[in-house]
């Protein structure tokens, strides 16, 4: 075995000679350097096929995602209103998430635009010019925005809000020109039960047309989605309750059996 | 095998031993048996033994000696059960890796499961199908071996044998299963000898012992005690020789396996089986397969884990690592592959009973060649005449069509008078329309080639000795040396008889005073004596019979019509005849093993004979069919050549070697070696069974692949020995094919050279199927290395790559199983067992480094470019696997902006798995036609010639099209109807492919021996 190391005789090491090992690199070097530059090649030609605004193709996103905030593991929201600790990571996150949402940054970013249609920006033979954005303001959350809350989006006093954001796609008219709301239901009966009221902002759990549509994140930077809040007024304690809530928009299908999160 | 061999040998020497054990298990009855056999001669018991000769046994003893001794058969060799072999399948190859993999999936599913009772059942689905995947391929190498298995028992007929028996003092025919010890049998010519006997008295009885000891020559057999050997001794038949004529009665002494042809067989299944090379080579690829994937596997799981991945997560990349990495389809293919050739050798007659003999035949580096049978014809048939002091070749071809010495010589005239009428051999009556040559006839087998000479010559010869009556006849005897008759003659004018005799011909000589010449006779002088004596010599020189023919017309005044000739009392004269000629006779070599034995040569192969035969003629057949070429010579050769003693040549000068059974007795293992390595031409003669395997050996020790070619049972040691058995399908014996792996069914030299040829095709496309197989491995694996590292989304799912591997690349991979062969491959040397590997380096670094690892970039490419066109460009997908992966994040962000739910996105991933899957494919298609010639360009080869190949590509395509857009829909398979435009996106890659090959090859072809074609070509 100390032979296929070094060979003295025939000075060979690990069974080659030096030359051998040196065409070896050598070899290796060129044809690796080759693909790597066949490859870049390829897929920057491959790369020049695709757009800096919109994707090529968007037949995924046919229906957007409803998501809530706060976002946790497993989508729970777990609250123990005597144990700060609890719900205060929530409330944080939540803090972050609204951030942008002060009417102070709304009003000095966005457009305030008429309500009830479509924000339509077309680029007007000026390409890729960039896209102003509607203010939602987060006052409009009502007691869910959190503003001089004492009860921190009632999660201290065991009434906690939660919020509901419909994903963004681009250049999606949402609601097919009609006004859309979301709504919110126990998901079987006795959850219904365990739920009690709640209570929805802006009114009606409304989302308004005027927030659509979405240009893409590199021209229409200072978009800010539409939200609607949910505050639960009187949940059962200690009990596990299923919400599910849904959009009820025009061309938003909210029936695909396997995934639940659409619409 | 060093434990076996002792006894073996002990077949020879413990012979008495065998009766001896029969004497003491049998009983009081029966002790005395041997002593009655010895001292037999001695007559003492005659009268007893009369009586028991006439009584026979009691059916009431013979039921009890059957119930104790078993029936009167061999027993088949010990069968594997099928449950086994079954398993054996099960386990074997890579399917050991395949079960961890499972039972892995079925542990972090369990594992999981405890944690989350809502885990998926992705894990278990994965498992079954990796199980299926076991089960499924290993049914189908069961099937395909039992095919084979049943080609071969299909062949064996069982013909249920009568023997006449005498019991309970009648004559009765049982089957010959039945026989006992002490049954009295009557046997005459023509039946096999139901068991071994000892002869109580015999008439005219000779037997053809040729299947047991591989004489030729029949034996006679009488009552006489002979010999203290079994074997040598004439008073006992063995067990399925045959007798040819007279009759015998005898006692059985031993049945079924206790017989001497018993043990052979026996001792035959006792031989190890040696691993086929192909075997060998396959294991040595698994090893190497399951090596790299265990390695990569644990390599990325320690790297996993200190990434800080769950371990549940990292057992489960292990096994994504493992199913990339195992060619699961490979296995079933080599299968395939080889019952597809096996079927082809089976048209031209070899057919093979293990299907990895295949292959085994085409690394052959030595034919250890029987002679009779093999070589030769196996029917003495006229070589030469001498007559008018001139030696006449005759025809010796299969059907004799033109003989082309002259006939019109008087002496001819008288020649084929006495070769017609001194003859007894007759035609079987009914064989009209059969060929002459064809045609079966009574008699010995010198007598019979006489016959067919004449009866080719002079037409009908049963004609002629109609017209000439037979008055009287002294049939041939060991005494004598000769054989007479007297006959009338045909000419009714002529009254005289015409007195013909043929015998050995110095004895011939010494009856006659006259010569005939030209038709004339002339006194019998020191001249001609001593051209006779030359011929004589010279024919003898050839290994062939002579017989001697004179004849004489005796004088009508002292020998009238009505002379009654008295054959005892011999009132005729059998001296001052007038001798006429010489006819020598040999089993002449079949007409296609000279060019047979030249493609030998060529192909790097020593053919070596081993014959029981003597000398000179095993010698002068050799030569014949250039098994000692026409320059070579041996050491006796050079001898008489240079008129010196044979000590004093130089052993090494000579190129071939006459080597006899009595030298190879006295030699060490290391002296035979010796005469292996040293002469490229050698026979042995007159070797037993015994030393038959000793050669077999000596060759395996010079690391041969060897091939044996034998019928009798005495050769299944050897067979089985052997690298490859080759078995004689017309005059095999039943115990020879059962050891051999392959049937001859011409028992035809020539086809075993096919066969040569069919068998290294195959291993060279076997090279071409693996490196096919394994190319695309890489680019299986690197996906969920690249996962791990980087953290792109899965680019390709462990079931997709199932789809591959059992799916679209199946039958690609057989059609290159048709591949023609690129150059001779009947000029280059046999393959080295040891050094040229079916998967060697550049193989395995080629199919890995170079063509695996542009495929997995051409499939990348396929797999970014779907993500790119959907929105998420290749920067945002890296390190992205976490957040892809969370089933509870609905809104994870694209490069544009959008948000995914998690079932988008899944769809996306499989939509990526199907894109990949797609760019293999394609670029797989490119790999197959690559993979078509390992040294020649594709153009050379003829991109067309092999159709399967296009079969192959179009079933690719099929099959991708089908799980794309007929199964899209179906999530459990995770394939997606992909967009047209994506399968074109990998041509360019794959059409690099080919070029990069191209040169590849072009390199190889203008620099041989170069540095690049010693790492480039496989």
């Amino acid at each position: 075995w100390k032979e296929f190391v070094w060979n003295p005789r025939t000075h060979q090491f690990m069974g080659r000679t030096g030359t051998s090992w040196a065409f070896i690199l050598l070899f290796y070097l060129v044809f690796y350097g080759f693909l790597t530059a066949m490859f870049t090649l390829t897929m920057w030609v491959m790369l020049q096929t695709v757009s800096d605004h919109t994707p090529k193709y968007q037949d995924r996103l046919a229906t957007p995602g409803l998501m809530i905030r706060p976002k946790t593991e497993n989508l729970d929201v777990i609250v123990n209103v005597s144990d700060t600790e609890s719900w205060d990571q929530h409330v944080q996150k939540l803090n972050k998430f609204l951030e942008p949402y002060n009417d102070s940054i709304q009003a000095q970013k966005n457009d305030v635009c008429r309500p009830g249609r479509y924000y339509e920006q077309p680029d007007n033979g000026v390409l890729n010019y960039p896209k102003r954005a509607c203010q939602f303001n987060r006052t409009q959350l009502g007691n869910c925005s959190g503003i001089g809350d004492p009860t921190h989006y009632g999660y201290s006093t065991g009434q906690p809000c939660v919020f509901i954001k419909m994903n963004r796609v681009i250049n999606f008219y949402a609601g097919a020109n009609q006004t859309m709301n979301v709504t919110c239901a126990g998901k079987r009966d006795e959850d219904a039960e365990n739920l009690g009221n709640f209570v929805m902002f802006p009114a009606n759990g409304n989302i308004d047309l005027m927030y659509f549509p979405y240009y893409g994140k590199k021209f229409h930077v200072n978009y800010t989605q539409p939200l609607v809040a949910v505050k639960f007024l009187n949940v059962t304690p200690n009990v596990e309750v299923n919400v599910e809530c849904r959009i009820n928009a025009a061309n938003i299908a909210t029936d695909d059996e396997r995934d639940k999160f659409a619409g | 095998m060093s434990q076996q061999t002792p006894e073996i040998y002990s077949v020879e020497l413990s012979g008495t031993k065998d009766i001896v054990k029969t004497d003491k298990g049998d009983g009081k009855k029966y002790r005395g048996l041997k002593n009655n056999c010895l001292e037999r001669k001695k007559k003492n018991h005659k009268e007893e033994f009369q009586k028991e000769l006439h009584l026979g046994l009691s059916s009431t003893r013979a039921a009890e000696l059957l119930a104790r001794d078993g029936p009167n058969s061999l027993t088949p060799p010990k069968q594997t059960p099928e449950i086994v072999k079954f398993l054996k399948q099960m386990v074997g190859g890579f399917s050991v890796l395949l079960w961890v993999g499972a039972f892995l999936c079925w542990m972090a599913f369990g594992i999981e499961y405890s944690s989350n009772k809502s885990a998926s059942l992705n894990n278990v689905y994965l498992g079954s199908v990796l199980v299926l995947v076991v089960i499924f391929t290993g049914i189908f190498a069961y099937y395909q071996e039992a095919k084979s298995t049943n080609i071969m028992s299909s062949f064996k007929k069982m013909i249920p044998q009568q023997a006449l028996v005498i019991r309970d003092s009648e004559k009765k025919s049982i089957p010959s299963e039945q026989l006992v010890v002490g049954d009295i049998v009557e046997v005459k010519g023509g039946d096999q000898i139901p068991a071994d006997i000892r002869v109580l008295s015999s008439q005219g009885c000779r037997v053809d012992n040729s299947s047991l000891t591989g004489e030729s020559e029949p034996q006679p057999r009488s009552s006489e005690f002979t010999h203290e050997n079994p074997l040598e001794t004439k008073n006992i038949c063995f067990y399925s020789t045959t007798c040819l004529e007279g009759t015998i009665t005898g006692m059985v002494i031993n049945t079924g396996d206790r017989t001497i042809i018993g043990h052979i067989a026996s001792l035959a299944s006792g031989v190890g089986n040696e691993k086929t090379p192909i075997a060998i080579e396959i294991e040595h690829f698994v090893h190497i397969v399951a090596g790299v994937a265990v390695s990569i596997g644990i390599l990325f799981f320690i790297i996993a884990v200190s990434m800080n991945y769950r371990v549940l997560d990292s057992i489960i990349f292990l096994i994504g690592i493992i199913v990339a990495n195992v060619p699961e389809g490979l296995l079933a293919t080599v299968t395939v592959t080889l019952s597809l050739t096996a079927k082809r050798m089976a048209k031209k007659n070899c057919l093979v009973k293990n299907l990895e003999a295949v292959e085994t035949l085409g690394s052959t580096s030595i034919i250890c060649s029987d002679k009779t049978g093999t070589l030769t014809q196996n029917r003495m048939t006229v070589a030469h005449l001498w007559f008018d002091n001139q030696i006449f070749v005759a025809d010796t071809s299969e059907n004799h069509s033109n003989q082309v010495f002259d006939q019109s010589s008087r002496t001819w005239a008288s020649l084929s008078k006495i070769i017609t009428l001194c003859n007894r051999a007759e035609f079987k009556p009914g064989q009209e329309n059969v060929p002459i040559m064809k045609k079966a006839v009574i008699g010995d087998a010198s007598e019979t080639a006489l016959l067919k000479f004449s009866e080719v010559i002079l037409g009908d010869v049963m004609e002629i000795r109609k017209r000439n009556r037979k008055v009287a006849e002294i049939p041939f005897n060991s005494t004598n040396k000769f054989q007479l008759s007297i006959h009338e003659t045909d000419d009714p004018h002529d009254k005289r008889f015409l007195m013909v005799m043929k015998g050995a011909p110095e004895r011939i000589l010494e009856k006659c005073s006259t010569i005939m010449i030209n038709g004339e006779e002339h006194p019998l002088d020191e001249s001609t004596a001593k051209a006779f004596h030359t011929a004589y010599m010279e024919l003898g020189g050839l290994g062939e019979r002579v017989l001697g023919f004179c004849h004489l017309y005796l004088p009508a005044h002292e020998f009238p019509e009505t002379y009654k000739f008295d054959t005892d009392a011999m009132n005729f004269p059998t001296s001052n005849l007038c001798f006429v000629g010489l006819l020598s006779m040999i089993d002449p070599p079949r007409s296609t093993v000279p060019d047979a034995v030249t493609k030998c040569r060529s192909a790097g192969i020593k053919v070596i004979m081993v014959t029981g035969d003597h000398p000179i003629t095993a010698k002068a057949i050799a030569k014949s069919v250039g098994i000692i070429s026409a320059n070579s010579e041996t050491v006796e050769d050079i001898a008489r050549r240079l008129s010196i003693a044979v000590e004093q040549v130089n052993k090494w000068d000579a190129k071939a070697a006459v080597v006899t059974g009595m030298e190879l007795k006295d030699m060490s293992s290391e002296q035979v070696d010796e005469i292996l390595a040293n002469y490229q031409e050698i026979v042995f003669a007159r070797t037993s069974p015994q030393q038959k395997l000793i050669i077999v050996e000596g060759c395996q020790r010079q690391d041969a692949v060897v091939a044996v070619t034998g019928d009798g049972v005495n050769d299944s040691p050897a067979l089985k020995k052997a690298d490859i058995g080759v078995a004689m399908g017309i005059a095999g014996s039943d115990a020879a094919k059962n050891a051999a792996d392959m049937v001859l069914l011409d028992d035809n030299f020539a086809s075993i050279v096919t066969g040569v040829e069919e068998g290294r095709l195959i291993f060279d496309n076997l090279k071409k199927t693996i490196a096919y197989t394994l190319t695309k491995n890489i680019a299986e694996l690197c996906p969920f290395l690249i996962y791990i590292i980087v953290g792109l989304p899965l680019p390709i799912g462990t079931i997709t790559i199932l789809f591959i591997d059992l799916g679209t690349d199946i039958i690609p991979s057989i059609a290159l199983a048709y591949e023609k062969a690129e150059s001779d491959i009947m000029n280059r040397k046999p393959r080295h067992k040891k050094k040229d590997r079916l998967v060697n380096q550049p193989l395995a670094v080629y199919s890995y480094l170079h063509i695996g690892l542009m495929q997995a970039l051409g499939a990348f490419l396929v797999y970014f470019t779907v993500y790119a066109q959907e929105g998420f460009l290749p920067r945002r997908l890296i390190n992205l696997r976490v957040e892809w992966e969370k089933d509870y994040v609905n809104d994870l962000e694209d490069s544009y902006g959008q948000e995914w739910t998690r079932y988008q996105r899944a769809y996306l991933e499989w939509t990526g798995y199907t894109a990949f899957f797609v760019g293999i494919l394609v670029q797989q298609i490119a790999d197959l036609i690559i993979r078509k010639t390992r040294r020649n360009s594709i153009f050379q080869q003829g991109l067309f010639r092999n159709k399967v190949i296009w079969v192959g590509i179009a079933s690719q395509i099929v099959i991708g099209l089908v799980l794309s857009y007929g199964l899209g829909s179906v999530t459990a398979l995770s394939f997606t109807m992909l967009r047209a435009q994506y399968w074109f996106v990998a041509v360019p890659h794959a059409i690099l492919i080919w070029v990069y090959d191209e040169v590849r090859k072009l390199f190889i072809r203008l620099y041989p021996g170069s540095w690049w074609d010693k790492n480039m070509y496989y």
